[in-house]
């Protein structure tokens, strides 16, 4: 099977990811389209490794996969740390350092 | 079964030097022994003990990377790695900005909360991320180090539990800092395909040798890697997020990221460029001046209007940025010399800012301009060193500022891009307006002692400004050491300009 058709998958899972990361607004949603850009750039360097016959893509590729679990689980207590102070768990109503007023209603 | 057996002993082992590795070790373990410190230790060793093998531990490796200095031969781990003089001075830098860091959040009271063990070692371990970026020379390690610095730094930004601002700051930088390494991955991803290799210098070989050249899986692949870079640079205009994490995160952090920070991704894209696809300077050389031209106007536009120090800062590091990118456009040793040279005057010039945000936090005055007003008369020595690390980072004359602008300039004629050297004359016009309004709020502002009893918050936190200076003597001694600093390396700037130069040299040898 031609190699284009893996690159192309990986570039939609990529595309998804990024585009769903500008337009979602739910931090948890949006930690998903992570994952979805990272995994689109680890089909393709999966694919890679087996087009080239060595094994340097592939260990690039379960590297990638350890460091995606680190960062979903500093994603996840964020987000927990958020619900406990009570605070919106929306990107867009999370804007008290551009808004200073809401700053002082909060203290 | 036996076959597996027969295959798996005639594999050979890279070989470990360990000599070569002892200050990431140290790291490691000094990481490590100040969490377990923190639990074991009383409330009392909790003050001393921790901080203590936090410094220790970064002292400790800054003494063997300091040892190591003028080593070459420094292959280590089959390659992975380069410890040559570009990462020694590099991973100096991110040491005494840690410790830095350290002086300024040593008797902060809002990280009772979020622990000092767990404070201290993720600075450490974000050292050691940004040490190992340093001298990476292979796409995994790239990768792997961007996100061992990245990570913690997100938590760190959030370390401030109780406050808003900061879990807003720790969230926004997450997201945008991870959609930054997710591009950056997807660009290494590309570039791996179109070279065959993750190895830094097979890359650049297989560059120069094949026509590959022109190969658009490659050239979006290097796109990518750069869009990623310059999120972490924050570098415009992907630079967005500076302002808001700046202003939200604890000020001992802010003043950490945005020395750190800045210099580990630079430390990068030096070896990146001089190193990986030098071959193909022509495609990415206009690009990146370009990129520079905008983050300097972007930059200096956007902290003019500014009310809070701290977001200021941010965009005055945005325009900072891209006066570091102009050494690096001209793909040259005297463009490295003058970036890593720019880089380390830099240190010296961030430092009294942000112990003088610190001391206003502390005094209830807050961040804002407001809280300068009437500084020059309460607390003379750290409005001195403000006001000296304002003029020397607006880059005017006897300030270590001016010498690092100057090499830069001077790079950039060299390499034919006499215009960017203008560029940089502007931007420094520019951010004179900022730079002297900081001055300005300092020493000309009146009746200060009324406003900041008035303001309430100074009652509540039980301080007299009156008495700022003799109760953060810490503070100013740090202050007052980095402004003296960027005086002295502006009238003397040759041991400074002597380490830049060999780490230019170090790396750049390997092509030349």
């Amino acid at each position: 099977m031609n190699i284009s058709w893996y690159i192309a998958l990986s570039a939609v899972l990529f595309s998804i990811g990024a585009g769903g990361l500008v337009a979602r607004r739910s931090p948890l949603v949006m930690l998903l389209c992570l994952e979805l850009m990272l995994n689109g750039a680890n089909l393709s360097l999966v694919a890679f490794a087996r087009m080239h016959g060595d094994g340097g893509g592939q260990i690039f590729a379960l590297v990638v996969m350890v460091v995606a679990a680190c960062e979903v689980v500093v994603g996840l207590g964020l987000i927990v740390a958020l619900y406990r102070n009570r605070l919106p768990i929306d990107i867009d109503e999370l804007d008290h350092l551009k808004d200073p007023q809401k700053a002082d209603s909060a203290l | 079964m036996n076959t597996l057996i027969a295959v798996a002993s005639t594999v050979k082992a890279p070989s470990v030097e360990w000599n070569t590795l002892i200050p990431y070790f140290v790291l490691a373990g000094g990481a490590i022994v100040t969490l377990f410190a923190s639990l074991i230790a009383g409330r009392t060793a909790q003050r001393g003990l921790v901080p203590l093998l936090a410094v220790a531990t970064l002292i400790a490796s800054g003494v063997f990377f300091a040892i190591g200095l003028h080593d070459l031969d420094a292959n280590v781990l089959s390659g992975a790695l380069r410890v040559d003089d570009l990462a020694r001075v590099f991973s100096l830098l991110f040491i005494a900005s840690a410790l830095v860091s350290i002086v300024l959040a040593w008797r902060s009271p809002t990280l009772q909360d979020f622990g000092r063990g767990e404070f201290y070692s993720l600075l450490i371990t974000v050292v050691l991320g940004m040490a190992l970026l340093a001298s990476a020379q292979n796409l995994v390690t790239v990768f792997l180090a961007l996100e061992l610095f990245s990570i913690p730094l997100y938590v760190l930004c959030a370390a401030d539990l109780r406050r808003e601002g900061s879990l807003e700051s720790g969230i926004k930088y997450l997201i945008i800092g991870s959609l930054g390494s997710a591009t950056l991955l997807y660009g290494l991803a590309l570039t791996y395909g179109a070279t065959g290799s993750t190895d830094f210098a097979a890359i650049n070989v297989a560059l120069s040798s094949a026509k590959i050249g022109d190969d658009a899986l490659l050239l979006v692949g290097v796109a990518l890697t750069f869009v990623g870079l310059a999120f972490k640079a924050s570098i415009a205009p992907f630079h967005q997020w500076t302002p808001d994490v700046y202003e939200g995160a604890p000020t001992p952090v802010t003043a950490f990221m945005a020395v750190a920070t800045k210099a580990a991704t630079f430390a990068l894209i030096l070896r990146y460029t001089g190193q990986a696809i030098l071959p193909i300077v022509d495609h990415w050389q206009p690009v990146l001046a370009a990129l520079a031209v905008v983050t300097i106007v972007v930059g200096n536009l956007g902290a003019m209007g500014q009310k809070s120090l701290k977001r200021l800062l941010g965009y005055s590091g945005v325009a900072q940025a891209g006066y570091l990118l102009v050494g690096v456009v001209v793909s040259s040793a005297l463009g490295a010399r003058a970036t890593v040279f720019y880089m380390l005057v830099y240190l010296f010039m961030n430092v009294a800012p942000f112990a003088v945000i610190t001391a206003r936090e502390r005094a209830g005055a807050g961040e804002g301009f407001d809280g300068l007003r009437g500084l020059g008369r309460e607390a003379p020595a750290l409005a001195w060193s403000m006001t000296i690390s304002m003029i020397a980072l607006s880059g005017l004359p006897i300030t270590a500022g001016f010498i690092g602008k100057l090499f830069l300039i001077e790079a950039a004629v060299d390499g034919d891009y006499a215009w960017l050297a203008v560029v940089i004359v502007l931007g420094s016009a520019m951010s004179l307006v900022y730079y002297l309004r900081v001055v300005a709020a300092m020493w000309m502002g009146a009746d200060a002692t009324a406003s900041s009893v008035a303001s309430g918050d100074a009652v509540l936190a039980g301080a007299s400004p009156e008495a700022d200076s003799s109760k953060h003597p810490e503070l100013v001694a740090i202050a007052v050491l980095a402004a003296a600093g960027s005086v002295v390396f502006g009238v003397w700037p040759g041991p400074l300009l002597d380490l830049a130069r060999d780490a230019a040299i170090s790396f750049l040898q390997l092509v030349a």
